[in-house]
C-alpha cells in the first residue's frame, strides 16, 4: 500500500518555493505596471506586453519540454519521464491558452482587433489544438505503456511544428509586430529598462511554470503508483490455472 | 528481399486491394466533388470571389478526402488480423508506413489531378490562363500548369505523410473517426497554407516566383515531417 495521504501533502521546500515565487510575481507585476517607462507609440498599453510576451515564451518552452520528456520516455521507457511530460504538457496548454487570451487583450487596443489570421496567432492556436489532442489521446488509452509511447509521439510531432511557428514571423508577411529581440545577437531595439523588466517577468513566468510542473509531477507519481497497484491487485484476484482446467 | 522491395510490395498490396474494392475511390471522388459543390454555395453568386476561392476549395476537398483515404487504408487491414500479420513481417515498421504512404499519395495525387480541372470549371478559374492579362504576359500556360501539378504532388505528399501516420496511430483506438481529424488537421495547417498560397499565385496571376517560394517551403515541410514520421513510426503501431 502507498501512504497516499502522506504523499499528497505538499513538501515544505515546495511550499517555500511557491511562496517566494508568488512574492517575485508581485514584484514583476509592480515593475511592469509602475516602474516601466511608457512606450513612445503604445503608451501604457506596453505594460500588457510584459505579461503577454513572457507567458508566450514559457508556453513554447513548456510544449518543447513535453516533447523532450516524451522522447526520453521513448528512449528509456522510465515511467517518471511520462509523468514529467504530462505535467509539462498541462502547463504548456495553460500557458498557451493564456498567451491567446493575453494576446487578444493586447491586440484589441493596439491593432484594433481581437483576432487576425496572422501566422503567429494562428500557429499559437494550433499549438493549443495540438496539446488538446495530446490529452484526448491520453484519455483514450488504458494501457500505461502504450499511452506513454503514443502520447510521446503526439508531443514530438506537435513540437516539430514549433520552429515553423517561430520562423512564421519571417516567412509570412503579417500584421504582427516585428520581434524586438533578435536571438542571433544582431541587436535589441528596446529601452534597457523595458528589456530588464521583460526579462525579469520571463524568469518569474519560468519559475511559476517550474513550481506548478513539479507539483503536478508529484501528483502524477502518486497517480502512477496507484494505477500500478490497482492493476497488480486485479491480476492477483484472477484465479490462476482456470484455463488449464477448462482444457 | 530488401526493405525497398517490402515498401513497394505493401504499396502494391494496398493499390491492388483498392483496385478490387474501389472503396476509397468511390468515397473520395464523390465526397470531394460534393464538397466543391457545397463550398460553391458558400461563395454565393460573386464570380470574382468564386475565382479567388477556387484553389482554397480544391485543397479543402482534397484534405477531407485524404482523411477518408488514410483511415480506410488501415481500416481494411484491421479485419481478420491482417494488420498483425503485416506487422509480424520481418521488415522495419517504417517500411510498412512507407508502403501505405506511397499508395495513399498515389491515390491523393490522382484525385488532385482530377479535381483541378473540376474546380477550375465549377468556379470559373482559368487554370493555365492566369499568365495572360493579369500577369507579366511572359509565362507560358503549359509551364504554369506543370508547376501547379507539382504543387499538388508536394501538397498531397505532406498531407499523406501526416494522415497515414496518425491513421496508424488511431487505427485501434476508440472514437478513431472523430479523433483522426482532431489530431492531424492542426499539424497539416502549414502544408495546406503553403499549398493554397502556391496554387493561388499560379492560378491568380501566373506569378512563378511567388509560387516557387511557397513550393520550396512546402517541400521543406514535407522533408521535416517525413523525417519525424519515419523515425517515430515504430512507436506508433501496437507491438
Amino acid at each position: 500500500m502507498i501512504d497516499a495521504a502522506a504523499r499528497l501533502r505538499r513538501p515544505p521546500w515546495l511550499r517555500i518555493y511557491l511562496g517566494i515565487t508568488l512574492l517575485l510575481f508581485l514584484a514583476a507585476a509592480t515593475f511592469g505596471l509602475v516602474f516601466s517607462p511608457r512606450d513612445v507609440t503604445q503608451g501604457d498599453l506596453i505594460r500588457i506586453m510584459y505579461a503577454h510576451v513572457s507567458v508566450a515564451w514559457i508556453a513554447f518552452v513548456a510544449v518543447g519540454l513535453t516533447a523532450v520528456f516524451g522522447a526520453l520516455y521513448l528512449w528509456r521507457g522510465n515511467r517518471r519521464d511520462d509523468v514529467l511530460a504530462v505535467a509539462s504538457g498541462e502547463m504548456g496548454l495553460f500557458f498557451a491558452s493564456l498567451t491567446i487570451i493575453g494576446g487578444m487583450t493586447y491586440s484589441r487596443p493596439t491593432l484594433n482587433t481581437f483576432w487576425t489570421w496572422d501566422a503567429k496567432l494562428t500557429l499559437t492556436a494550433i499549438m493549443v489544438a495540438l496539446m488538446v489532442g495530446y490529452f484526448i489521446v491520453r484519455g483514450l488509452i488504458d494501457d500505461p505503456v502504450r499511452r506513454g509511447r503514443v502520447s510521446a509521439v503526439v508531443a514530438i510531432v506537435a513540437a516539430a511544428s514549433l520552429p515553423f511557428n517561430y520562423l512564421a514571423a519571417e516567412w509570412f508577411r503579417t500584421l504582427h509586430p516585428a520581434k524586438s529581440v533578435a536571438l542571433d545577437g544582431s541587436g535589441v531595439t528596446m529601452d534597457s529598462t523595458m528589456l530588464a523588466v521583460l526579462l525579469f517577468n520571463t524568469v518569474v513566468a519560468g519559475l511559476i511554470y517550474l513550481g506548478f510542473m513539479i507539483d503536478r509531477a508529484r501528483l502524477g507519481h502518486v497517480e502512477a503508483a496507484l494505477e500500478e497497484e490497482r492493476s497488480l491487485a486485479a491480476t492477483r484476484q484472477t484465479p490462476v490455472g482456470k484455463e488449464v482446467v477448462r482444457v | 528481399m530488401n526493405d525497398l522491395h517490402a515498401v513497394l510490395w505493401i504499396a502494391r498490396k494496398d493499390l491492388l486491394q483498392e483496385s478490387r474494392s474501389k472503396a476509397v475511390t468511390v468515397a473520395t471522388v464523390f465526397f470531394s466533388a460534393v464538397t466543391l459543390g457545397v463550398l460553391a454555395f458558400a461563395f454565393g453568386e460573386n464570380p470574382l470571389l468564386m475565382r479567388e476561392g477556387a484553389m482554397g476549395a480544391l485543397w479543402v476537398a482534397l484534405a477531407f478526402a485524404g482523411v477518408i483515404s488514410a483511415a480506410q487504408s488501415w481500416q481494411a487491414d484491421l479485419e481478420d488480423g491482417a494488420l498483425e500479420a503485416l506487422l509480424a513481417w520481418p521488415v522495419p515498421r517504417a517500411a510498412v508506413y512507407l508502403g501505405k504512404l506511397l499508395a495513399n499519395w498515389g491515390l491523393m495525387t490522382a484525385l488532385g489531378f482530377v479535381l483541378l480541372p473540376l474546380a477550375g470549371g465549377l468556379y470559373g478559374a482559368d487554370i493555365g490562363g492566369g499568365a495572360a492579362p493579369g500577369g507579366d504576359g511572359e509565362t507560358a500556360p503549359a509551364l504554369v500548369v506543370t508547376v501547379l501539378l507539382g504543387v499538388i504532388a508536394a501538397g498531397t505528399l505532406g498531407f499523406a505523410l501526416i494522415a497515414v501516420f496518425y491513421a496508424g496511430l488511431t487505427a485501434n483506438l476508440r472514437a478513431r473517426e472523430s479523433l483522426l481529424p482532431v489530431l492531424m488537421f492542426p499539424v497539416v495547417v502549414p502544408i495546406l497554407l503553403a499549398a493554397v498560397r502556391a496554387s493561388n499565385a499560379l492560378v491568380g496571376s501566373g506569378d512563378l516566383d511567388l509560387a516557387w517560394a511557397w513550393l520550396r517551403l512546402l517541400v521543406g515541410f514535407d522533408l521535416v515531417y517525413a523525417v519525424v514520421c519515419l523515425v517515430l513510426f515504430r512507436f506508433v503501431v501496437e507491438a
